[in-house]
């Protein structure tokens, strides 16, 4: 994930007279653009100036899918008027949840996971896959499946209710307080191997002697792990606050299958992108009210806001992690 | 260290989280939905495969995965070939833009993609690739790239340069460099950044549900996506259809999943 920790050394130092070396490199570096080109030319045109138009466009006046006049701040002082500012502040609330709870509990019950497969057997590889499988499901799959077990009088009600845990159906997706943290706990469930595999990476580079000395010393495992194995895996830390980051601030899939563009019911689960999906594109695929201009400078927002953070998130725990090292 | 019995209950707990759900995916798919709300978890009352039958033939359901297939592939192989040319300057070469350049790559994996859809949008509309599977597998190809450049050219880095001078002495040109000596050596990054992209690219329903109109050329996500909404109520032929979309990449991890653990400890993919 890391930027700028790439070393560079890397082509044939063999000696060689300065003349004939330059001669070399000049070579290399005409040869190296030819080889770069078309990953380059796929890469701009199709990623790179998108996303520069994106942020120049929210400047502009949209009517329809095409840019008309230059507008100045126009789209950002009506995106934060009136009832667009109150569905930007309800769907970057969610977001926010989104993150905390998939940073907290995600990267917990991950760290948990992983350290027990760390000390108790690392070689148990059926875990790790088994943990990851979800990861590898579409999710229109994963939004399906929890859509029938969370049904009213389906599967889920049906064990409750059987085991006298309640006495009626529960409606966790229809109800505005509960419909969110389902969709964080299903993105949760999906994901829950990123972790495991990430802090089990960063737990096997550490030197055994570590652990064997504190177990010597004797270290309760509790212990071991928090004064331990978590400042020792600060960067696998790290990656996962971003990994966490960008995807918690990109939910769309999952809302969009489980509760439909709308974020429903009545915006309770509605996101940033969904919000921006409906305003770019309508409620219904290509049909339905849309307002471009909003799009884009929700877009710009976004895409400053995001990279911005993990760009200094990056930064600052790379240096600390320097640091402990 | 940790005692025994709650480490051992934590991870049965788990265990069974993934595993009931997906038992229940597998079952229903030999139910109807009547039996699927009486008995949800119990064993089917008869292993009819009507379910499967009527996903594949009712619901175009080989069309789409014909469809999947293609722009898999089709994206796989783009992005493998300009990733190794891409990942050769950058990881072999002295020049002076190999390190911005790998930056400038590796901007991808932050920004967010989706943000930028009605330019993309209009972009492609322009370039007459709406509709289109060579479209998608240009989209998927550019958003695939820096995951692809990060891992080859990492691996390519580690190659001792004392190959390659021999590779030189024998007079190989960089073509010969590239194909013959350092993509065999990096085998395994191939097969990773091969995983990821089958992966993402066919699990994603985001683009097709923007450039693709034609019902024919739906891919599996986006076509199963609307048949959550046209067979809503009928979960079983629904769950046939998913369970059967599911299949090829299970099969792929199943065989691949050294590499699964590879990739994601190198740099944490998503």
């Amino acid at each position: 994930m890391s930027t700028d920790t790439v070393a560079t050394e890397s082509d044939g130092t063999e000696p060689m007279p300065k003349p004939r070396k330059r001669t070399v490199r000049r070579a290399h570096g005409l040869a190296g653009w030819a080889f770069l080109l078309p990953a380059l030319l796929v890469y701009v045109i199709f990623l790179v100036y998108p996303m520069i138009r994106s942020l120049l466009g929210s400047l502009w006046d949209w009517r329809g899918m095409r840019a008309q006049s230059f507008t100045g701040l126009d789209n950002f002082t009506r995106l934060f008027s009136g009832q667009n500012a109150d569905l930007v502040t309800n769907a970057f609330w969610h977001n926010v949840l989104w993150f905390i709870g998939v940073l907290v509990v995600q990267n917990m019950i991950g760290l948990l996971l992983a350290y027990i497969l760390f000390v108790r057997g690392a070689r148990w590889t059926f875990f790790q896959n088994w943990f990851f499988f979800p990861a590898i499901l579409s999710p229109v799959l994963v939004g399906a499946l929890w859509r029938l077990i969370l049904t009213p009088d389906g599967p889920l009600d049906g064990v409750l209710m059987g085991m006298g845990i309640t006495s009626e159906p529960l409606t966790l997706l229809g109800n505005g307080s509960t419909a969110l943290w389902v969709l964080i706990a299903v993105d949760i469930w999906n994901w829950i191997g990123l972790p495991i595999l990430v802090f089990l990476a960063g737990l096997n580079a550490l030197n055994p002697e570590i652990f064997e000395a504190a177990r010597l010393d004797g270290a309760s495992s509790g212990r071991t792990l928090f004064q331990i194995a978590v400042p020792l895996v600060t960067p696998s830390v790290t990656t996962l606050a971003v990994l966490s980051f960008i995807n918690s601030f990109n939910q769309f899939d999952i809302v969009y299958v489980m509760q439909g563009v709308q974020g429903g019911p009545n915006f309770a689960t509605d996101t940033l992108v969904t919000f921006f999906y409906r305003l770019a594109f309508g409620a219904q695929g290509s049909v339905g009210i849309t307002d471009v201009g909003l799009a884009m400078a929700l877009g710009a927002i976004l895409f400053i806001f995001m990279t911005a953070v993990s760009g200094m998130a990056l930064r600052f725990f790379n240096k600390r992690a320097e640091m402990i090292q | 260290m940790l005692s025994r019995l709650p480490a051992h209950a934590v991870i049965a707990l788990w265990t069974l989280l993934i595993g009931v759900p997906l038992y229940l995916l597998t079952v229903s798919t030999f139910k109807s939905t009547l039996e699927i709300y009486q008995n949800p978890l119990g064993l089917p009352e008869a292993f009819t495969l009507d379910n499967f039958v009527e996903a594949w033939v009712r619901a175009d359901f080989s069309t789409y995965s014909w469809n999947s297939l293609v722009v898999t592939v089709g994206s796989i192989l783009l992005t493998l070939l300009l990733a190794l040319l891409a990942s050769y300057p950058i990881s072999r070469f002295r020049s002076w833009w190999a390190t911005p350049m790998l930056g400038f790559f590796l901007l991808g994996l932050l920004v967010p993609v989706r943000l930028a859809s009605v330019e993309l949008f209009m972009l492609m509309k322009d370039l007459g690739l709406l509709n289109s599977h060579l479209g998608l597998i240009l989209v998927y190809t550019a958003t695939r790239l820096p995951f692809a450049i990060f891992i080859l050219s990492n691996f390519m880095r580690a190659v001792p340069v004392e190959l390659e001078e021999a590779a030189r002495l024998d007079g190989a040109g960089h073509v010969r460099l590239l194909w013959s000596v350092l993509t065999p050596q990096v085998r395994p990054a191939v097969g990773i950044v091969t995983i990821f992209t089958a992966i993402a690219v066919w699990n994603d329903f985001y683009f097709p549900l923007l450039f693709i109109f034609d019902p024919k050329m739906r891919t599996l996500p986006l076509g199963l996506s609307t048949f959550v909404g046209q067979y809503g109520t009928d979960w079983g032929v629904l769950f046939a259809g998913l369970l059967l979309s599911m299949l090829p990449l299970a099969l792929l991890f199943l065989f691949t999943s050294k590499q699964v653990r590879e990739g994601v400890g190198a740099g944490g993919v998503k």
